[in-house]
Order: C-alpha cells, then structure tokens, then sequence
C-alpha cells in the first residue's frame, strides 16, 4: 500500500508472533463487522425481492414486485413526500438557527457566559427522545398543554389541535426535533469557530473592516467546511427521524407525519410485511448514498488555514 | 458604545432562546407535583398548589423500575466496555501494521460508516432471532460490539502516536499487548474518554432496536420501559410526568457533572470529516 500520511509506518515484514496478534486480534472484530453490519446491507437487499414473513417460514421469490407496487401505493407516496418536506425545512431551520446562535455566542465576551448559554442549548440533546417526545405531547395539548396555554395569552382565541389535525401536525414534529437536537450543531459549529485564527480578524479589523465585512468575508468563508459536514450529518441524521414521531403520533393523523424510518418499522414489526419494508430501506439506503456522493463532491475543495 | 448595545440585545436573545430550551423540563417537573385533575383543569396554571407526590408513590409501587435501571446500566457498560476494547485494538492494528487485504478490511468497516439502522434493523433482528437472544439483554449487547465510528477515530489518533516509540518498546522485549496496553491505550485516554460518552448517550437513549426486540416488562431499558409505561398510565399524567422526571433528571444530574467532557466528546464527533 502507499503511505500518504508523514507518520505512517515505513513497510515492513511482520514477524511470526505480530503477524498472529494481528490475525487474532482482527478476525474476531472483522466477523462480527460481517455478522452485524456488512452482510445485513446484502441481506436487505436480498430480502426487497421476497415475499417474507417471519411468522411463515416460507419466503417466495416475487422480484421486483415490492418496486413497483411502491409507485402506485399511495401511502408510500405521501411517505416520501412527507420526509423530504420534513428533512428540507428542518434542516433549514436547523441550519439558520444552530448558525446564529453559535455567532451569537463566540461574539460574547465573557467566557463564563458563554459555557453557560452553550450548556443551556446543549441540555435537550441529552433529554432521552422518548421522555421529551412525552413532555412535548403533553405540552401540545390543545386543552391544557403550555402551547395553548401561551397562545392564549397572546389573545388567540381558538385551540389548535397540534398532534391530531393533519396541517399542524408535521410542523409539531418539527419542532421538537429541532427542540431536541439544535445544541449539537451548535457545539460542532462553535468548536468551528474558535478554530479559526484570530490573526484574521485582527488584520480585517486593521484593514477598516466592520462587523458586517468581517462575518461576511472572513467568518462565512471559514466556517464554510464545517457548515457543510453540519448539514449533511443533519440530513442524514433527519432521513432516519423515528423515535419522536412513533411516540407523538406514529404517522398520524391520516399519514401527515408519516416519515421513511417509521413505515420501514411498522411495515416489518407492525404489518410483518418485511419484504416490502425492505425495499422501502433500500430505497432510504439510496437516498443516503446520494447525499453521501453529494457531499464528496463538494469535500473535494481542499484548503487549509 | 455601540458595541455594548449590540452585546445586551445579544444577552437577552440567547437567555430567551435558553428559556424555551429549558422549559419543557420544567414543565415537567411541575406537572409531576400535581394531581391529574389539576393538570386537566380549565383554565390550566403553571405551578402545582400544592405538592402532591401520589405520581412518584404510583411510580415506584406500581412498576418495575429499580429492575429497568439495572438493565439500562448492565447493557450500556457492557456495550462500552467491548466498543472501546474492539475499536482501540483494531484501530491500533489499522494504524501500526501492515498486513494482506489490509485495505480491503478497513474499506468494508468504511462501508458501514454511513450506513442507516433502519437500512440493516430488519436483517439484524433475523440473525438474532436465529441465535436465539431475543427478548434477552444479549440481543442488546451483541450486535453492538463493534462499531466503525470508533474504529475509524482511534485509528485517527493512534496514527498520530510515533512508530518510534512502539519499536523501542518492542526491543525492549514487550509482547503486542503489553504495547496496546502500556503505549497505546494511555495515549489515546481522551480520544477514548470522548467515544465512551458517545456511545453511552446512543445506547442509554436507544428506543428503536429494544422496541424490536424485547418484549418482558422485567427486560425492558429505560427509554422502553418509559414509553410503555406511560401506555399504561395514560390517564393518570402526573404518574407519566414523574416516571420522565425520573428519567431525565439523573441524566441532566450526570451531564452538569461531565460537562466539559461531553460537550468534548460531541464536538470531537463532529470531527470525524
């Protein structure tokens, strides 16, 4: 093999004794790599062409049917539609706002607070999802949860039924998503900006620089790396968006919330329809991948500072 | 002068910001102090009248919950143990050594990097199924034994350690794990530090994989347990809003305590592009 890195062993033969600590040591792992992740990959795909159940041990070849019966059925339909409205405006959202606030609070200047604000906002990221996805139902309750009870307060006198009418119900999703996972990007994308030397600033700032100037030609261009590995974790991470949902309204009311990762479930666990389940992760394994080869492509600007 | 301006409207609104980050928690926490009755009572008010703690006595007679615990903590430190063990070995091996289909192995371990758990749940569940752990702790431990992300970060860092040092050692007579032992583990300590909070959060939090596979009341982890027993307890809020605050509360106890090092081990896996 080539060593690109400056600090990579120069080759050598391994002796009798190294040569079985690596074999000992690495097969054990490498199987269970196999077992557990690399050949379920397969066996998914595998099992998209089979009519399969486990209650009946028979498993019948069908091809490509699953497929197609995906294009005409009409629920799996409103499914995709449904998580890529859900990953675009939540990963915007997310974006927008994770990024603000982490300018908001590198800008600060007592250290103290800083920690502060970035643990509030970090706090709900290690809420277990399944007690906050019950607090938040709780709290949208159009007769006594706090969503109402504010605004009414603010003088709208009607109660929206956030979790059971089908045009609010998505964007209450939404909301505890980003509720729930804000701090995270937060913590990478301020980690991103203490990275960035503070020579640069200072030489903006003798240059006449203002703030604006300096956010805009300065900050923006550097944290451009770390913005763009925050929203492709983000989006894949939303792909694959479950617990709050199950939980909430389990792709209620009349499929609004319906996303990818819950059909794949119920339609395996519910259903036991674990062929056309698994051709429904087949088709979220593709989506993936392409989100993947996207951010390749767009990895390949290779600076550094 | 214009500076200081801009900093207090700052200060207002990231304490606003912190105010809704932090307010279900506290809704919770009052709701749970109250009776059903007054959490349902028209209009509805922030603060219980009085204390009431009959939802935390129901908790904790009615429901198994000193046995979930058990069970969330007996597969969260078995899980952590065995993925750094596995992760710091083979990443030490992908970094100092080089061996036939070396590349072919570590581009099979990249493959399942990205890979989503709903893409491989249903395949994994058969193949536990198979031997026969489901509806036991194992089939939560197992499959988890190995985990890419740590691999790939460990061979990060070890990478960074000089051969130098592991070949004076190895002159020196010690033995391969005498190296992984007294060289190499203490040099990647945080790396290592930073991936057993990751982990830990993943597993303790996990709901999906033990939805599938366990079944038992008594088998049940947290996050399960939680959501079932609320099922149960459906009509009675206050009971379901103390079994959250007994849930989450420790969690927030632990990461006040860790804070440093969370925030650390979050921002290192951001590091992995």
């Amino acid at each position: 093999m080539k060593n690109a890195g400056g600090n990579a062993p120069p080759r050598q033969k391994l002796g009798r004794a190294q040569s079985r600590f690596v074999f000992c040591c690495l097969a054990p792992v490498m199987v269970l790599f196999v077992v557990f992740l690399l050949a379920p990959i397969a066996i998914s795909v595998v099992l998209s062409f089979f009519n399969y159940s486990p209650l009946s041990d028979k498993a019948v070849f069908v091809g490509l049917k699953y497929y197609s019966y995906m294009l005409t059925d009409p629920n799996f339909i409103k499914t995709i539609v449904n998580t890529l409205i859900f990953v675009a405006s939540a990963v915007a959202i997310n974006l927008v706002l994770s990024t603000s606030i982490a300018l908001m609070v590198y800008s600060l200047t007592s250290a103290r607070m800083r920690e502060m604000f970035r643990a509030f906002y970090f706090l709900p990221v290690i809420a277990p999802l399944v007690g906050a996805s019950l607090v938040w139902k709780n709290m949208f309750d159009p007769q006594y949860g706090l969503v109402s009870m504010i605004m009414e307060r603010f003088g709208s006198d009607f109660s929206i039924y956030w979790l059971s009418d089908a045009r609010y119900a998505l964007i209450a999703v939404i909301i505890v998503t980003l509720w729930h996972d804000l701090g995270y990007n937060i913590v990478i994308l301020t980690t991103g900006l203490y990275s960035i030397p503070k020579t640069y600033f200072e030489s903006g700032k003798i240059d006449g620089a203002n703030r604006w100037q300096l956010f805009w030609n300065i900050t923006l261009p550097l944290l451009s790396r770390t913005m763009a590995f925050v929203s492709v974790m983000t989006i894949i991470s939303y792909f694959q968006v479950f617990t709050q949902v199950q939980i909430m309204t389990r792709g209620g009311p009349s499929y609004a919330t319906q996303l990818i990762a819950v059909s794949i479930y119920q339609n395996a666990f519910e259903f036991e329809r674990m062929g056309y389940a698994s051709a429904m992760a087949v088709v979220l394994l593709v989506l993936i991948l392409c989100v993947s080869l996207i951010q390749m492509k767009l990895n390949q600007s290779d600076w550094e500072y | 002068m214009k500076d200081k301006t801009v900093r207090v409207f700052l200060v207002i609104f990231l304490s606003l910001g912190s105010v809704v980050m932090m307010f279900p928690f506290v809704w919770m926490v009052l709701n749970a102090f109250k009776t059903t009755s007054e959490i349902l009572a028209v209009p509805p008010s922030l603060f219980p009248k009085v204390i009431y703690l009959g939802g935390y006595v129901k908790l904790f007679s009615e429901s198994p919950i000193l046995y979930w615990f058990r069970n969330s903590l007996v597969v969260v430190t078995a899980v952590v143990i065995l993925q750094l063990f596995t992760s710091s070995l083979s990443g030490y091996i992908f970094a100092k050594f080089d061996f036939r289909f070396k590349n072919f192995c570590f581009i099979m371990v990249l493959l399942t990097l990205m890979i989503p758990f709903q893409v491989i749940m249903i395949p994994v569940y058969l193949i536990v199924s198979k031997l026969h752990l489901l509806n036991t702790l194992y089939a939560l431990i197992v499959p988890s034994m190995v985990s890419a992300f740590g691999l790939f970060l460990c061979k990060q860092f070890i990478e960074t350690i000089p051969t130098d040092l592991i070949h004076a050692a190895r002159i020196d007579g010690a033995g391969e794990f005498r190296i992984y032992g007294s060289i190499i583990l203490p040099n990647v300590r945080s790396t290592l530090s930073a991936l057993a909070i990751f982990t830990f959060m993943g597993t303790w939090n996990d709901y999906l994989w033990p939805l599938i596979t366990i079944n038992d009341t008594n088998r049940m982890t947290i996050p399960l347990a939680l959501n079932f027993f609320s099922g149960q307890h459906s009509k009675e809020l206050n009971v379901v809003m103390a079994a959250c605050t007994v849930v989450i509360l420790p969690e927030i106890i632990v990461y006040l305590l860790f804070q440093k090092q969370f925030i650390q081990g979050m921002a290192l896996s951001g590091m992995k592009a």
